[in-house]
C-alpha cells in the first residue's frame, strides 16, 4: 500500500541512557518475534530438514529440475516485463502529475490513488470483463472496425502483462511522483542559463535527481511482481506458473512441504536481493546531496 | 523541446489513469445488467444481483468476518506499534533504527511467505482455529503501516510544547491530551485507516489460513469467481468500490489524501 | 565610465509581462553599460525578479525588446543566451560535487575534458574554492556555496552575469563581507552584472547606478549619491535611506521657493508647487542641526517639544509635538543624539532650506 515502503522513518540519535519508557518497545517487539520471525526461520529451516536431519534436496529439486527453473525464470521474467512497461508509462505520467497545479493534482493524484485501494479481486474480475470474447475491448475494436472477428485476448501472455501492469503502476507512479514534486525546479533553470539543451538538461539534471524515486518505484514493483500470486492464477491459471503459485500448489495440494519452503526461501532470496540493493543504491544516490 | 516533453508526460498521465480506472469502471454498468453474463454493452437495467447478494452462501458471514478482522487487527496494531513507537521515539532505545527496521519488514516480504511461514507454525504448535490464526497474522501484516505513519507524527512532534503546556498550567496527562495527541492524530487516522484496508484486502496470507466455514471476504469472492461467476459478483465489486471511494473522501477530509500516500 | 554608460551593453526597450490580471512588468526600459554593476532594488512582487528572469530567458515577455552588445535575444531560449544567473539560494546541483558543479556549463557546451579542467581549477582558484573541489556541495556553508555559484556562473565566460538576490542566504555578518568580496572579484573579472535586491544597503554598497523598482516600472534610475540626496519620488525617498518626513500644505510659492505649512511649523523649500497644493516635505537626518541656531536667511527652524526620544544608534528619531499640546505631531530623524534632550525638553532644530525636498503627497 505504500508508496515508498523501502525506507523507514528517521529517527533522533538516542542521546542519553535508556528510559523507562523503553520498556514500552518490548509488547510489540516481542509480538512480531513470535509471530513473525520464528515462523519465517520455522519456514527456512524446514527447507533443509530431510528424512534423517540436513538435507538440500528441497533446493535440489527447486534449481535442478528444469521445470521449477522454468517457473522461477517465468516468474523473474514476468516481474521484468511488468517493472518496464509500469517505469515506462509511470515515469512520465508521475512528472505530470507532480507538474499539475492546485485542485487539479489533489484530483488526479486522488485518481492514481485510488486503485490501490480497491480489492485485488475486484480488478482482476474488471479485467476479465475488459478482456473477455465478449468484452470491452472486443466490443470496441469491433465497432471502430479495427478488427472483423472478436480476437482472444484473456489467457495470452499479453493479457498478463497488462493486467500486471494495471495492478502495480501505482506503486512505481507514486514514489517518482514524490521525489519529483520535491525538486528544485530552478535547478533545470540553473542548467539552460549555463548553455545546457534540453536534453542534457534532462539526461544530467532532471533524471539523476529523480532517480532515487526511480528506484523505489522499481524495487517496489519488481518485488511485488515476482511474488504475484492473485493476478496471474486469475488472467492465465496453471498456464504460467509463477513461483507464488508453485508454493501455494506444493503446500495446499501436493503437501509437499520441502518443496515448498525452498521455493519459497528462493522468492525470499529474491526479495531480500532486490531490498537490500535498493537500500544500498538510494544510499549511494544519497551520498551526493 | 520542453513542449514536446511536457506533452509526452501528459498523454502518459492520460492514459495511466484510463487504464488505472478501466476495470474498476466496466465493473459498475455490468453490476446493473439484466442478462445473466457479462457482455459489453450491457443489456437493460436491473437491481436483481444487488438483491440476490444476500443469497449468496457465505457472502455476508466473509463480509462480517473480514470486517472483524481487520478492525481487531488494526486495533491490536495501533496498541503495540503506538507503544513501541512511543520508546523508540522518547526512550533512547539501543539500536532503535534496527527496531525500526524489524517493526516494518513484513511490509517488504512477499505475503504468500508470510501465510506459509505462519501456516507452518501454527500447525508446529497445534493452533488449528482458523479465526485466531487470521487474527494473529493480521497483526503481523498492519503492524508495518501503524509503525510508519505513528512513527512519523512522533518523530516530527516537538516534545517542548508538551512543556509549554505544562507552564501554562496543564498537569502532565492535561498536557498530553490537549496538545499531543491532537498533532499526531492525523498519523493515526491513517495508519489505522491503510492498515484497516489492507487486512480487509488481503488474499495472499489469508489464503492459507481459512478453512470451510472461516472464509474471508477475498478468498470468497475469489471461490465464487471460480465457482459461478454471474453478475452478483459486479455488484458485490461495485459495492465495494462504493465503500471505499467514501473512505477516501472521508481520509482526505481528516488528513488529506497527499499526506496519506507519503507514509 | 560616463563615456562607457552611453553605449548600451544590455539594453532593455518596452518589455511588459502579465499573468492573468496582474502587471508584473509595464513597459519597462532599461540600458546597462558594459562593465556595469547596475542593481535593480524595490520590494517583493515589484516585478524585478520577472524583469531578471527574461533577460535570462527563463520567461519570455509579452511584448518589448532584449539586446545584448548589439544582439537581439528576446526569442532566444535561455541555453543560448549566454547569461549567466547566480540564483537566489544557488540552485546547485546536489548530486555533483563542487567541481563539477563548476564544470557543468562547459560539459553543456561541449568542451572537451582535457579543455575543460584548467578553465574549471582557474574557477576554483578565482574564488578561493580549490580545496574543496572533491566536495558534495552540499557540505559547504553558506558563503562557500555563493562562491561556488558564482564560479559555475563565471566559467563560461557569460556576457553579462545575473545575481537574484545573492547575500539574502548569509547572514548579516557574512552578507557584509561577502558583498566587498564579491564586487571586488567581478571587478577585476570585468564583467557587466545586475543585482537583484530587496536592501537598500547592498545595493548601495554592490552598485554603480541602481534602478528603483515600483509595480514593474522603474521609478528612478541614478547612481547611489543622486538616489540618495536627489530622490526622484516620495516611493524613492521611502525606499532609500532615512528622512525626516512632513506632511504639508503650500501656502505660498514664487522664484522656484515656495512655502509650507506642516504640523510643526511653516518649512520653505526649492520647488515649484501652487498654493493650495497638499505636498510632503522631507529631509535627512544629517541635514538636520539640533539646537538654538539664530534665525537666519535659507534655514528652517522648527521650535517643539520632545515626547518621546528613540536612540537607535547611528541616529535617533525625536518624536514631538508642541508646546501646550499633547499631539504628536511628527518624528524627526537626527544623525546626532543632542545632549540634555528627553522627554518633556524643548528642542530647535534647523535645516538649509537648499536641503529641504518637496514631494506632491500620495
Amino acid at each position: 500500500m505504500s508508496a515508498t515502503a523501502i525506507e523507514a522513518p528517521a529517527l533522533p540519535a538516542p542521546r542519553r541512557r535508556m528510559d523507562p519508557l523503553g520498556l514500552l518497545a518490548l509488547p510489540g517487539i516481542a509480538f512480531l518475534f513470535v509471530v513473525f520471525l520464528l515462523p519465517l526461520a520455522l519456514l527456512l529451516w524446514s527447507s533443509i530438514r530431510g528424512g534423517e536431519g540436513f538435507t538440500l534436496a528441497g533446493y535440489w529439486r527447486v534449481l535442478g529440475d528444469e521445470y521449477y527453473r522454468g517457473v522461477i525464470l517465468a516468474s523473474l521474467q514476468l516481474g521484468l516485463v511488468t517493472t518496464s512497461g509500469a517505469l515506462l508509462l509511470g515515469y512520465p505520467a508521475a512528472f505530470a502529475l507532480a507538474r499539475a497545479r492546485g485542485g487539479w493534482q489533489v484530483l488526479l493524484f486522488a485518481l492514481v490513488f485510488l486503485p490501490l485501494t480497491v480489492s485485488i479481486i475486484v480488478k482482476s474480475f474488471g479485467w476479465g470483463i475488459v478482456l473477455r470474447r465478449d468484452g470491452i475491448l472486443n466490443w470496441l475494436m469491433l465497432n471502430l472496425g479495427l478488427i472483423e472477428r472478436p480476437v482472444r485476448m484473456i489467457f495470452t501472455e499479453g493479457a498478463l502483462y497488462a493486467g500486471m501492469i494495471n495492478v502495480f503502476l501505482p506503486f512505481m507512479v507514486l514514489p517518482i511522483y514524490s521525489v519529483v514534486r520535491m525538486m528544485d525546479p530552478r535547478l533545470p533553470d540553473a542548467a539552460a542559463t549555463l548553455g545546457a539543451s534540453p536534453w542534457f538538461r534532462f539526461t544530467r539534471v532532471t533524471l539523476p535527481l529523480s532517480l532515487p524515486g526511480v528506484v523505489a518505484g522499481v524495487s517496489l514493483v519488481f518485488s511485488l511482481a515476482v511474488a504475484a500470486y492473485v493476478t496471474p492464477s486469475l488472467l492465465m491459471g496453471d498456464r504460467y506458473m509463477t513461483m507464488s503459485m508453485v508454493m501455494a500448489k506444493a503446500f495446499l495440494n501436493l503437501r509437499d512441504w520441502q518443496l515448498g519452503a525452498a521455493m519459497a526461501a528462493v522468492l525470499l532470496a529474491v526479495a531480500a536481493f532486490v531490498v537490500v540493493g535498493a537500500s544500498l543504491l538510494q544510499r549511494r544516490l544519497g551520498g551526493g546531496r | 523541446m520542453e513542449r514536446l516533453g511536457l506533452g509526452i508526460a501528459w498523454t502518459a498521465l492520460i492514459i495511466v489513469i484510463l487504464f488505472l480506472l478501466l476495470p474498476i469502471l466496466v465493473v459498475i454498468p455490468v453490476s446493473f445488467t439484466e442478462a445473466t453474463v457479462f457482455r459489453f454493452p450491457p443489456e437493460g437495467f436491473s437491481l436483481q444481483w444487488y438483491q440476490k447478494i444476500r443469497n449468496v452462501d457465505g457472502l455476508l458471514g466473509a463480509l462480517w468476518l473480514s470486517a472483524q478482522i481487520a478492525a481487531l487487527a488494526t486495533g491490536l496494531s495501533l496498541l503495540l506499534g503506538t507503544l513501541c513507537a512511543i520508546a523508540l521515539v522518547r526512550g533512547a532505545v539501543p539500536g532503535a533504527a534496527a527496531i525500526t527496521t524489524f517493526m516494518v519488514s513484513p511490509l517488504m516480504l512477499p505475503g504468500l511467505v508470510l501465510g506459509i511461514a505462519f501456516l507452518q507454525a501454527m500447525r508446529e504448535v497445534g493452533l488449528r482455529d482458523a479465526w485466531w490464526s487470521l487474527l494473529l497474522a493480521h497483526v503481523v501484516i498492519t503492524m508495518p503501516f501503524v509503525m510508519r505513519t505513528v512513527l512519523g507524527s512522533l518523530a516530527m512532534f516537538d516534545f517542548a510544547m508538551v512543556d509549554a503546556a505544562r507552564t501554562l498550567g496543564c498537569s502532565y496527562p492535561v498536557a498530553l491530551w490537549r496538545v499531543l495527541v491532537p498533532n499526531i492524530l492525523p498519523g493515526f487516522v491513517s495508519g489505522a485507516l491503510f492498515a484497516f484496508i489492507a487486512s480487509f484486502d488481503n488474499y495472499p496470507v489469508s489464503m492459507f489460513l481459512v478453512d470451510v466455514r472461516t472464509k474471508t471476504l477475498p478468498i470468497q469472492l475469489l471461490n465464487y469467481l471460480e465457482i459461478s461467476p454471474d453478475p452478483t459478483l459486479a455488484a458485490v465489486s461495485t459495492g465495494l468500490i462504493g465503500l471505499t471511494v467514501l473512505v477516501l473522501i472521508l481520509c482526505d477530509r481528516l488528513v488529506g489524501l497527499r499526506r496519506m500516500a507519503s507514509i | 565610465m560616463a563615456a562607457l554608460r552611453q553605449a548600451g551593453h544590455l539594453t532593455v526597450a518596452g518589455a511588459a509581462k502579465r499573468f492573468g490580471a496582474a502587471t508584473v512588468l509595464d513597459d519597462l526600459s532599461i540600458a546597462v553599460a558594459k562593465g556595469e554593476f547596475v542593481s535593480l532594488l524595490g520590494p517583493s512582487g515589484c516585478g524585478k525578479t520577472t524583469l531578471l528572469r527574461c533577460i535570462a530567458g527563463l520567461l519570455r515577455p509579452d511584448s518589448g525588446r532584449i539586446t545584448v552588445a548589439g544582439r537581439d535575444i528576446t526569442t532566444l531560449p535561455a541555453h543560448k543566451r549566454n547569461v549567466g544567473v547566480v540564483f537566489q539560494n544557488y540552485a546547485l546541483f546536489p548530486h555533483l560535487t563542487v567541481a563539477e558543479n563548476i564544470g557543468f556549463g562547459l560539459r553543456a557546451q561541449g568542451i572537451r575534458p582535457a579543455e575543460a579542467a584548467p578553465r574549471i581549477a582557474e574557477a576554483l582558484a578565482l574564488v578561493r574554492m580549490s580545496e574543496h573541489a572533491g566536495k558534495p556541495v552540499t557540505a559547504l556553508s553558506g558563503g562557500q556555496q555563493q562562491r561556488v555559484a558564482v564560479a559555475r556562473a563565471l566559467v563560461v565566460r557569460p556576457s553579462l552575469l545575473l545575481l537574484d538576490e545573492p547575500f539574502s542566504a548569509l547572514d548579516r555578518k557574512l552578507r557584509e563581507t561577502m558583498q566587498v568580496e564579491l564586487k571586488h572579484l567581478l571587478r577585476e573579472v570585468g564583467i557587466t552584472a545586475i543585482f537583484v535586491t530587496h536592501d537598500q544597503e547592498e545595493a548601495l554598497v554592490v552598485s554603480d547606478r541602481i534602478a528603483v523598482m515600483n509595480a514593474g516600472r522603474i521609478e528612478q534610475l541614478a547612481d547611489p549619491a543622486t538616489l540618495y540626496g536627489r530622490p526622484a519620488s516620495l516611493y524613492v525617498l521611502d525606499f532609500v535611506g532615512q528622512s525626516t518626513r512632513l506632511a504639508g500644505r503650500v501656502s505660498a510659492g514664487g522664484g522656484g521657493l515656495v512655502s509650507v505649512e506642516t504640523a510643526l511649523g511653516p518649512v520653505r523649500a526649492p520647488g515649484a508647487f501652487a498654493p493650495g497644493s497638499r505636498v510632503v516635505v522631507a529631509v535627512r537626518p544629517e541635514a538636520v542641526t539640533p539646537g538654538a541656531a539664530s534665525p537666519a536667511e535659507g534655514l528652517n527652524r522648527i521650535e517643539a517639544r520632545v515626547r518621546e526620544v528613540s536612540f537607535l544608534g547611528s541616529r535617533t528619531q525625536l518624536h514631538l509635538d508642541l508646546p501646550e499640546e499633547g499631539e504628536d505631531r511628527g518624528v524627526v530623524e537626527l544623525a546626532r543624539l543632542p545632549e540634555g534632550i528627553g522627554p518633556g525638553s524643548p528642542v530647535t532644530l534647523s535645516f538649509r532650506e537648499e536641503d529641504t525636498m518637496l514631494f506632491p503627497a500620495a
